[in-house]
């Protein structure tokens, strides 16, 4: 590698639980409207829509310890959002993977929230414009330690849910995902080709609020684990 | 050193002309209809909206500068992947809530590049209201040449911005016909997203967006900053 003309940003590591070992993260992709009750929430069709996807930036990922950590309440908006997701993280590189061979790319699994300034998104969408900015801002991407598939399975059922405050806004089970991992699995490596590194969110179940300074958010999934930040 | 369960990312990084030290990227910010004269072939209005902007993974890019033989494959997934010719900012010092008499200080120089586009998934995605990335952010869709410090060039805010498919000329227009100037994009985008060191932004395409297939060879051209070459493979 030839010199660089400043040091570069390094990359995001995950921990991986049960072990000293850390995933560096590559690209992050999101599916959205997910689950049946959140799509129409969202005002989308879940009976006719394909899925469809957006990205994060790698280096907006937070990695969140257990016991928790603070995130920065964003520039830029004035309603922010929480929404609660199981996020699979990629093991092996495929393109075009077959839905049945799916489950061999992923190395893992965590409980993450997807951070999204509801404000600049709904301006955005009305004009049927990009809207990156709403989902992609620095640490907007909060991310619990990696449980490896080699140790929980590949979960398909178990609840999914988030707390604000001690009250629960999303409550839901990945049972209900519209499009199941591996077939999300399929469907965006139709367009990407997915690395090890890759983190995928899933989706998140109706419910989502508008969080503020000092609120504390603590969810999970069921067989996979649990997050815990406050915004400071 | 981390012990690492798979081997970090290989680093994203752009040649700079006059010297063999790469420029690490960060974040590739994209700026949309820039040119009045593209707004309106992609059926918009080009008022003074606010600009808006998406992304690209850092990791699309595609070294294009004459003699590095760039090529991007034609991406999977599209049957209509369209050229977009920019102009590409290079972030030397970061910063949030730049104001525009002082962003140019932001900038370390300029780069020719395309915003390589798929624009069926885009079509699509904008008509549902869905998001755009798998239109825009897909693996080699941003070939960029030679940064070159600004430093050497200043900051050019007019000259010919062309590129030609095959020889023939598709996109010719002038920086000065941004709707958005760059110290203007740098405000805004900043006032969105903190900009750091390694940041790049393509400030947007001029008209006469058409559709690329395989074997097509792609020559961009900037006065005052460079050009680059790129085969669609």
């Amino acid at each position: 590698m030839a010199a660089l003309m400043f040091p570069a940003t390094p990359p995001v590591t995950l921990a991986v639980a049960g072990s000293d070992a850390r995933i560096p993260v590559h690209r992050v992709y999101c599916a959205g409207q997910n689950y049946v009750a959140h799509a129409r929430e969202m005002g989308g069709d879940p009976d006719k829509q394909e899925l469809f996807f957006f990205d994060k930036p790698a280096d907006s990922v937070v990695p969140v310890p257990n016991g928790g950590c603070a995130v920065p309440y964003p520039i830029g908006t004035e309603a922010l959002s929480q929404e609660i997701e199981l996020v699979l993280v990629i093991g092996k590189e495929g393109e075009n993977i077959a839905e049945a061979q799916a489950l061999d790319h992923i190395f893992g699994y965590a409980a993450a929230i997807d951070l999204t300034r509801r404000d600049i998104q709904s301006r955005l969408k009305k004009m049927s414009l990009a809207y990156d900015m709403a989902k992609a801002f620095d640490n907007c991407a909060p991310v619990a330690e990696i449980q490896p598939a080699a140790r929980i399975g590949h979960p398909s059922r178990g609840r999914i849910w988030i707390a604000v405050n001690g009250k629960i806004l999303q409550d839901s089970d990945i049972s209900d995902l519209i499009y199941s991992v591996p077939r999300i699995v399929a469907k965006l490596s139709s367009y990407v080709r997915l690395r090890p590194g890759d983190v995928v969110y899933t989706g998140t179940p109706s419910g989502i609020g508008v969080i503020k300074r000092g609120d504390v958010l603590e969810g999970g999934v069921d067989g996979v684990g649990t997050i815990k930040i406050t915004i400071s | 050193m981390p012990d690492y369960v798979i081997a970090p990312p290989p680093q994203a990084a752009v040649a700079v002309a006059g010297t063999d030290a790469l420029f690490p990227v960060r974040r590739v910010y994209c700026v949309g209809r820039n040119y009045a004269e593209h707004a309106r072939e992609m059926g918009a209005d080009p008022t003074r909206e606010d600009p808006f902007f998406f992304s690209k993974p850092a990791d699309a890019l595609v070294a294009c500068a004459p003699g590095q033989n760039g090529v991007s494959p034609y991406p999977p997934g599209s049957k209509s992947v369209h050229h977009e010719m920019e102009l590409v900012v290079a972030i030397g010092k970061g910063g949030a809530d730049i104001p525009a008499e002082r962003a140019l200080e932001h900038v370390f120089g300029y780069a020719p590049g395309l915003d390589l586009t798929r624009r069926d998934l885009q079509g699509e995605a904008k008509k549902k209201g869905q998001p755009w990335e798998m239109g825009k952010g897909f693996d080699k869709s941003a070939p960029i040449g030679r940064i070159v410090p600004a430093a050497e060039i200043g900051h050019p805010a007019k000259g010919t911005i062309s590129l030609k498919v095959n020889g023939e000329t598709r996109q010719k227009s002038d920086l000065s016909q941004m709707i958005w100037n760059v110290p203007e994009t740098i405000a805004f985008l900043s006032r969105l997203v903190a900009l750091a060191p390694g940041d790049l932004i393509f400030t947007g395409t001029p008209e006469g967006v058409a559709a690329v297939v395989k074997g097509d060879r792609l020559e961009g051209h900037i006065d005052g900053v460079g050009d680059l070459q790129v085969t669609i493979g």
